[in-house]
């Protein structure tokens, strides 16, 4: 190796140009929550509201089914109740994302239909942000306290074929790998990006060239993986039985459909 | 130079850090010893900048590193200028379309001309001893040889304080032992040089002291590291030798 040249054994005193570069931050912010997300995921030791994912599942769609369709305030007044409930047991963080989600949607609804307020239906401006608050905070409750490797799990007692079953989970573990390379990649661009950088989306296409190979080598190492251990399409996971819990569950969900008719 | 102040760090609830006080003097050269798991890339991450304590303080040379400060684009530049950083995972910090390109990116950002960024870029080369890459893709390349061009970039910015994680990682005895020897030439130029592994052979040979990280995530021990290494009993317990090994 060749001797270290001068240049190198001086300190160098810098003063950096001023230039715009708030969007490398931006986007360092984006993937940081989005790994978050996948990190608390993971962390789900077991799922909070404990009856089964497969019971979950089917009562979260049965929820929006039954809500969407309500035509009385009595109905979606009662579920709104139920899921204020269900809310209340999440933790305080948990419970302020699901939160979120919820009231962004009814606002967003309500926003939708201000015109028709305007025009005197009185009806739509209160019903519809009401359902949609609570057939998101319903999608919420489930995701934020089930495993998504058990969600998918639960859809094969739902009849999906293996490998739908086997893309959503292999996807859904590659967002998190190749989200943390990008970031990886974002980080190392800001520490690189010293001064003015005129070529600044140049450099962003370069990473997002190099996450590109990345993913395709990824995707050819686990294409061997699979063949080296003889995987033939079909794609097994464990199954969850259900317990005493799902019982009462299922009750009570039978007492919300007969409220469901009982209240049209 | 370098001041942790009980600081710690938790992802979400999972702590990585716990009340880690040290500092490190402008030239000396320091391995942060650890198992996997026990907080030293976390650690790597908040000396250049990248996240910030969740308790206590982090100094460099005086001054408070804090979000708010590393949100002034002037100090951040600065900062990154003469803090460089090596990841474990040098594949991810190479985006350039070719290897020149990749050690020219900083002194270009710096505003040096084309005739000084050439030859700054061809001594890193040559320090690497990997010139004849000068053209290549560095996608392409293999995993010794992308270390070597990340070490390469991150030199190219004369940086004071050199950070390398797991520089040793999945790399050949011979590109080991240059790149090993490449960093002693480093610290005897002056260079603040601090390096993160798991392997006492490679800390034995780099660095006079030594901080050991034990696996709840705390320093367990900071000081020489010919001792450190010697106390069997302290290794054993921050789980980095096996307890059958004698």
């Amino acid at each position: 190796m060749a001797d270290i040249p001068q240049w190198l054994t001086r300190p160098e005193p810098y003063e950096p140009p001023k230039d715009r570069d708030r969007f490398l931050d931006r986007s360092i912010v984006s993937f940081v929550t989005l790994l978050s997300r996948f990190r608390s995921q993971s962390a789900l030791e077991r799922d909070l509201l404990w009856v089964s994912p497969v019971s979950k599942l089917a009562a979260a769609v049965l929820y929006v089914v039954l809500v969407s369709l309500a035509r009385q305030f009595g109905f979606v007044y009662l579920m709104l109740a139920y899921a204020a409930v269900l809310l209340a047991l999440l933790p305080a963080r948990e419970l302020r994302r699901c939160l979120a989600g919820a009231f962004a949607a009814a606002a967003l609804a309500y926003l939708i239909l201000l015109p028709s307020a305007l025009a005197g239906s009185r009806y739509s401006i209160t019903m519809i942000p009401a359902k949609a608050f609570v057939c998101v905070s319903f999608v919420n409750l489930l995701s934020r306290t089930t495993r998504w490797d058990r969600l998918t799990g639960a859809l094969r007692r739902f009849r999906f074929p293996d490998l739908f079953i086997f893309v959503i989970d292999i996807t859904i573990k590659y967002i998190a790998l190749l989200g943390e390379f990008a970031l990886q990649m974002l980080y190392a661009l800001r520490l690189r990006s010293v001064g003015r950088n005129r070529g600044k989306y140049g450099s962003l296409a370069g990473a997002a060239g190099t996450l590109f190979l990345k993913s395709r080598a990824m995707s050819e190492e686990l294409y061997y993986a699979m063949e080296c251990r003889g995987f033939t399409g079909e794609y097994r996971t464990a199954r969850v039985r259900p317990t005493w819990r799902d019982g009462v569950f299922w009750a009570l969900n039978a007492g919300l459909v007969l409220a469901y008719f009982a209240l049209s | 130079m370098i001041e942790f102040s009980g600081v710690s760090y938790a992802y979400d609830t999972a702590p990585a850090l716990r009340d880690v006080t040290f500092s490190i003097a402008a030239g000396e050269s320091v391995c942060l010893l650890g198992p996997n798991g026990s907080g030293k890339s976390t650690l790597l991450r908040l000396l250049n900048g990248l996240i910030f304590p969740t308790g206590g303080s982090y100094f460099f040379e005086g001054r408070e590193i804090t979000a708010a400060l590393m949100k002034k684009a002037a100090f951040a530049k600065q900062f990154h200028q003469r803090v460089g950083f090596v990841f474990q995972d040098s594949e991810a910090q190479l985006f350039c379309p070719t290897v020149f390109d990749e050690v020219a990116f900083g002194p270009r950002q710096m505003g040096l001309d084309e005739e000084q960024t050439a030859r700054r870029a061809d001594d890193c080369l040559a320090l690497l001893g990997i010139e004849a890459l000068r053209g290549r893709q560095p996608y392409h390349l293999s995993g010794g040889e992308k270390k070597k061009v990340a070490v390469a970039a991150a030199l190219a910015l004369n940086p004071e304080v050199l950070v390398l994680d797991e520089p040793m990682n999945s790399l050949d005895p011979r590109t080991e032992r240059a790149l090993a020897q490449f960093l002693l030439q480093l610290e005897a130029a002056g260079k603040t040089v601090i390096v993160s592994t798991h392997d006492l052979r490679l800390a034995a040979r780099l660095s006079k002291r030594a901080i050991l990280f034990d696996e709840s995530h705390a320093v367990a021990a900071d000081g020489e590291t010919a001792a450190l290494l010697a106390d069997r009993g302290l290794l054993k317990k921050a789980n980095l030798v096996d307890w059958e090994e004698e």
